[in-house]
């Protein structure tokens, strides 16, 4: 298992070459690292000393050489060595995420997400940073001491062994400057984080506080903790300063025995001058390795700590094998389903399930019902195999569930949560998320369901009304919808047609002498659009023509104030609601966006207006044109505003004709408008209520057209293309459960499984989506279905009722109620 | 506060001298039913309901009717009716600043009355979607709007079945 590899397995399992490389390489850079030294006393002791230049000149040019290419191969070597190290992060990283992955529910119950996320994150990036180094390091340090020494033995043995004497005494000294160092620093980040408890609860306390004075009290709680912590910060600092101090003090040490003997001993004619030039400048180079081998020493020390802190965290062992050890395809496993004796216990043996014995024979609908808390949704979460269980037995097709695979059991059963879970996306890539799963296992699995299936699933779980909707209120791409977009303006000539006077009232059709409340105010400026580069509406604001345009206009000032007031007033609103989408569906402020916006109010609030700068200006003038009157809320626009804006819009029209007639497409009744949705675009217009059934009493007859004309699928298949948020947050709780179940369906699986999996729908999905259990999936797959409502169960084939991990009655509706126990109890809401 | 303005279009989207989300929350800081909400917490709420219209005789919506929004009369008059098998009996009127429907916030229910405009009405809706979300995002503030919400509607509802009047009785 992963979490059981010592750190340094890392290093030496894996890129055994490139490590060979590196060796191969730290060799010759230690070469040329002493190379350079002889060349010096050569230099002195031969050049010099016979006043031969051509010597000299051949001396410092091998000199240079050696010392060019050592710096050479140090960065080849840093690079190398690097890239070691992020192989090994993205292996390590890769390889425990899987782990992660793989790992039992209850695992992740009492985990918080930021745990493991900083473990992946910074944490591994710290340890790879090392590990890239781990062998290099101290091999080239090492090696150049060792190097080095030898050299300077082989100058002065006497010498040497004098200078070498006080690196012992350091060995001795330092780590227990740094083991007193180590443990303040642990003290540290205690204290540190009972300080930060102490301010944190300050504040979420602070009306008490102001409304107590208790500022005395909380400043006295905090004080307490800032001085230990002034205390702990000193002594690390006097450990700290005080081993920078012993390490230069002997280094300083060693010049001073050299000048002293050596001098001695040159004066006395037993040195020569050159070896001792050689001898220092050698000496002096022994610092360099020394220190990084004592960086290294320091880097040692805190991998090992954080990756024995990662690892110890998830040394867990997951509870199935995700892929089967021999090449095989996944069984098929229809059922019976047979649970005997199954027990469950979770921490602290409690026994959640209590010998549960349960026969389902093939296509079988199982009903599971019991008070909250009696192991109804965890028996259903162990044939599941989300969790495992302690003791017993679950079969599938003769099988031992605990035997199977992930991907053995995901091929055939089919698990729906109570609440389910949506990933940011596409309503399509959710639906298709288990398909794909599979699809994704093994090579050579099912066919991806297509359009149709899809649809048809769709309509079964109730959601093609949703989709639809998505669909008619989606906007098409000119590239991709041309044919699309051209049959759709004819449908809007038939809409016209049929409807041609009554609608007059319930749609604001697009008029070029109206301000169009249902447009944005830069649409109502430019009254069309544009695909140049520059044009498009989004990018209006950026245009530096089109900004100069409304200057000359006289309207700037106004737009500019009218954006500062919704950047002031939305960021107000919607501060802190940044991770819920569903807040921003009625704001011109995207929730990404709310950051730099925040900014900007601020430094907006804090100046005037003549100073705001260029940046901050088309920021929120680019809010200004994004505002619609009809959808947002946070502004006004005063009858004088729009009527200048309508004057702008006539203005534009001319001016675009006259100098650039190509570059807009402006609103026209045989125009389809890409920036418009497909409903506005059959309108031309928009519907005018807000009231839900004027709105879809519009929108009815615009389905039955597209219905007529055969172009509903096409509508439907945009639609699917709705980005549904973050967790699906742009998305109703209903919708979510029904994605879910449909997703599941898509699969096709054997066997499915539903958690109370229509307990957040609404009365008439819950009932369509029972009759698509007892009509339309009965015989073609086997359905475990835990039930919160008892009028739901009556169509199961056996009905089991729960209480305290067991189950105490088991069998069909009638049977149950006439016995008069525990269900007709739970049934008539006794006990 | 806002009159129905020409018969054809009783409320237009705009023209306003103050932004709708001013003037949603002064219509819900008058309600008792969420003036006690912060207010900044009261903001999102008015920044979350929508304005709807309707015209004299319209129905708001129907008993048996699944509807899932809570409604506050800005302006206008409209009846509670409740609707029996040969007739319908009138059991409360609904003015400026009234509240509700509110329980189809709560759950997915089925209207228990009917509501009807007398005079042109606009209302301010909030829809349970939006009640749920801004509960979920402020578990503080969420239980003291259950609280009040709940009592609330509890005496709207028993105001609305006092006053039924003793006719049409089998």
């Amino acid at each position: 298992m992963i979490t059981k590899k010592p750190l340094f397995s890392w290093v030496l399992e894996r890129h055994r070459a490139l490590q060979l490389l590196l060796f191969l390489l730290i060799l010759l850079t230690i070469f040329l690292r002493v190379f350079p030294l002889e060349m010096q006393k050569r230099i002195v002791n031969t050049a010099i000393a016979f006043r031969k230049i051509d010597v000299l000149l051949v001396y410092c040019g091998l000199y240079l050489a050696a010392v060019v290419s050592a710096g050479a191969l140090k960065y080849l070597i840093n690079v190398l060595q690097g890239f070691i190290g992020q192989r090994i992060l993205l292996d390590l990283r890769t390889r425990l995420y899987d782990h992660i992955l793989n790992l039992p529910l209850p695992f992740f119950r009492r985990t918080p997400p930021g745990m493991v996320i900083s473990s992946l994150t910074s944490e591994l990036s710290a340890v790879g940073e090392f590990l890239g180094g781990a062998l290099a390091v101290p091999l080239i340090n090492v090696l150049t001491l060792l190097t080095f020494a030898a050299y300077l033995a082989h100058l002065n043995p006497l010498l040497a062994l004098i200078s070498f004497s006080i690196y012992p005494a350091e060995i001795l000294i330092i780590p227990i400057l740094q083991k007193r160092f180590n443990l303040l620093n642990q003290r540290r980040i205690d204290v540190t984080r009972s300080m930060s408890n102490v301010i944190g609860e300050a504040i979420s306390g602070m009306h008490e506080i102001h409304g107590n004075a208790g500022h005395r009290l909380e400043s006295l709680k905090l004080g307490g903790f800032a001085a230990s912590l002034f205390h702990i910060r000193h002594r690390m600092n006097i450990f700290k300063f005080l081993t920078k101090f012993v390490n230069n003090f002997f280094q300083s040490l060693g010049p001073f025995v050299l000048f002293l003997l050596g001098g001695y001993l040159t004066i006395q004619g037993r040195l020569d001058l050159g070896a001792l030039v050689a001898f220092l400048s050698a000496y002096e180079k022994l610092y360099d390795p020394w220190k990084e081998l004592m960086d290294y020493y320091q880097g040692l020390q805190d991998s090992k700590v954080r990756y024995r802190q990662v690892m110890e965290y998830f040394d867990e062992r997951p509870d199935f094998e995700l892929l089967p050890a021999e090449d095989r395809k996944p069984y098929d496993l229809e059922g019976p389903i047979s649970v005997t004796d199954l027990t469950y216990q979770a921490e602290g043996r409690v026994r959640i399930l209590d010998q549960v014995s349960l026969d389902i024979q093939r296509g079988e609908q199982l009903a599971i019902v019991g008070q909250s808390g009696s192991g109804k949704s965890t028996l259903a979460m162990i044939i599941g195999q989300l969790y495992s269980y302690t003791s017993g037995h679950v079969t599938i097709g003769g099988r031992e569930l605990k035997t199977l695979t992930k991907y053995d059991v995901s091929h055939n059963i089919g698990y729906v949560a109570q609440h389910p879970f949506i990933f940011d996306g596409t309503i399509l890539e959710n639906v298709l998320y288990a398909s794909k799963s599979l699809d994704r296992s093994f090579v050579g699995g099912d066919e991806l369901p297509g359009r149709g299936e899809i649809l048809g699933v769709l309509e079964n779980v109730g959601l093609s009304e949703d989709i639809l909707r998505m669909g008619m209120d989606s906007t098409l791409s000119r590239e991709r919808h041309e044919q699309l977009a051209r049959e759709l303006l004819s449908v809007r000539g038939a809409f016209m047609e049929r409807w041609k006077v009554e609608p007059a009232g319930l749609v604001d059709f697009f008029d070029e002498n109206h301000f169009q409340y249902h447009l944005s105010v830069g649409e109502n400026i430019t009254f069309g659009s544009s695909e140049r580069e520059g044009f498009q509406t989004a990018q209006l604001a950026g245009n530096p023509q089109f900004r100069r345009f409304l200057e000359d206009e006289g309207i700037m000032p106004s737009l500019v104030e009218l954006g500062a007031e919704i950047a002031l007033q939305t960021v107000s609103l919607l501060e802190g609601l940044e991770q819920d989408a569903y807040f921003f569906r009625l704001s011109p402020i995207e929730p990404q966006e709310l950051d730099q916006f925040k900014d900007i109010a601020e430094r907006m609030t804090r100046s005037e207006k003549e100073e705001w700068s260029g940046q901050d200006k088309r920021a929120i003038l680019s809010l200004a044109l994004r505002f619609r009157p009809a959808l947002h809320k946070m502004a006004s626009l005063s009858p004088a505003f729009e009527e200048s804006i309508l004057r702008t819009r006539r203005r534009f029209r001319e001016k675009m004709s006259r100098e650039d007639p190509h570059a807009f497409a402006f609103y026209r009744p045989s125009e389809y408008l890409f920036s418009q949705s497909i409903l506005n675009n059959v309108l031309f217009g928009h519907p005018k209520s807000n009231r839900p059934d004027e709105a879809e009493r519009i929108r009815q007859r615009v389905v039955d057209l597209l219905k007529d004309r055969g172009l509903l699928e096409e509508v439907m298949e945009a639609g699917l293309e709705f980005r549904v948020g973050s967790k699906g947050d742009r998305l109703s709780g209903g919708q979510k459960q029904k994605i879910a179940i449909a997703r599941v369906l898509l699969k096709r699986p054997h066997i499915l499984i539903f958690d109370e999996a229509t307990a957040s729908l609404d009365n008439a999905s819950q009932n369509r989506i029972q009759a698509l259990i007892h009509y339309g999936l009965r015989g073609k797959s086997t359905l475990i279905s835990v039930v919160h409502r008892l009028e739901m169960v009556r169509d199961y084939d056996q009905i089991a009722v729960m209480k305290a991990g067991k189950i105490v009655e088991i069998g069909q509706y009638e049977e149950l109620t006439s016995r008069k126990g525990l269900f007709y109890e739970l049934a008539h809401g006794i006990g | 506060m806002n009159s129905p303005t020409e018969s054809d279009k009783p409320c237009s989207s705009a023209m306003r001298d103050r932004c709708e989300l001013d003037e949603n929350l002064e219509i819900l800081r008058n309600v008792p039913a969420f003036s006690a909400i912060p207010l900044q917490n009261l903001r999102l709420y008015a920044y979350l309901s929508r304005r709807r219209c309707y015209r004299a005789g319209e129905f708001l919506f129907h008993q048996g009717d699944m509807d899932d929004c809570g409604y506050i009369v800005v302006s206008g008059t409209a009846r509670v009716l409740r609707e029996l098998k040969d007739c319908s009996i009138f059991l409360n009127e609904l003015k400026e600043g009234e509240f509700f429907g509110g329980l189809a916030l709560f759950s997915d229910i089925r209207r228990l009355f009917s509501v009807r405009a007398v005079t042109d009405v606009e209302c301010l809706t909030l829809d349970r979607e939006s009640f749920r979300r801004m509960l979920l995002q402020f578990p503080d503030v969420s239980l003291k709007v259950l609280d009040i919400m709940i009592k609330r509607i509890v005496q709207m509802e028993e105001k609305l079945f006092q006053a039924c009047p003793d006719v049409c009785m089998l």
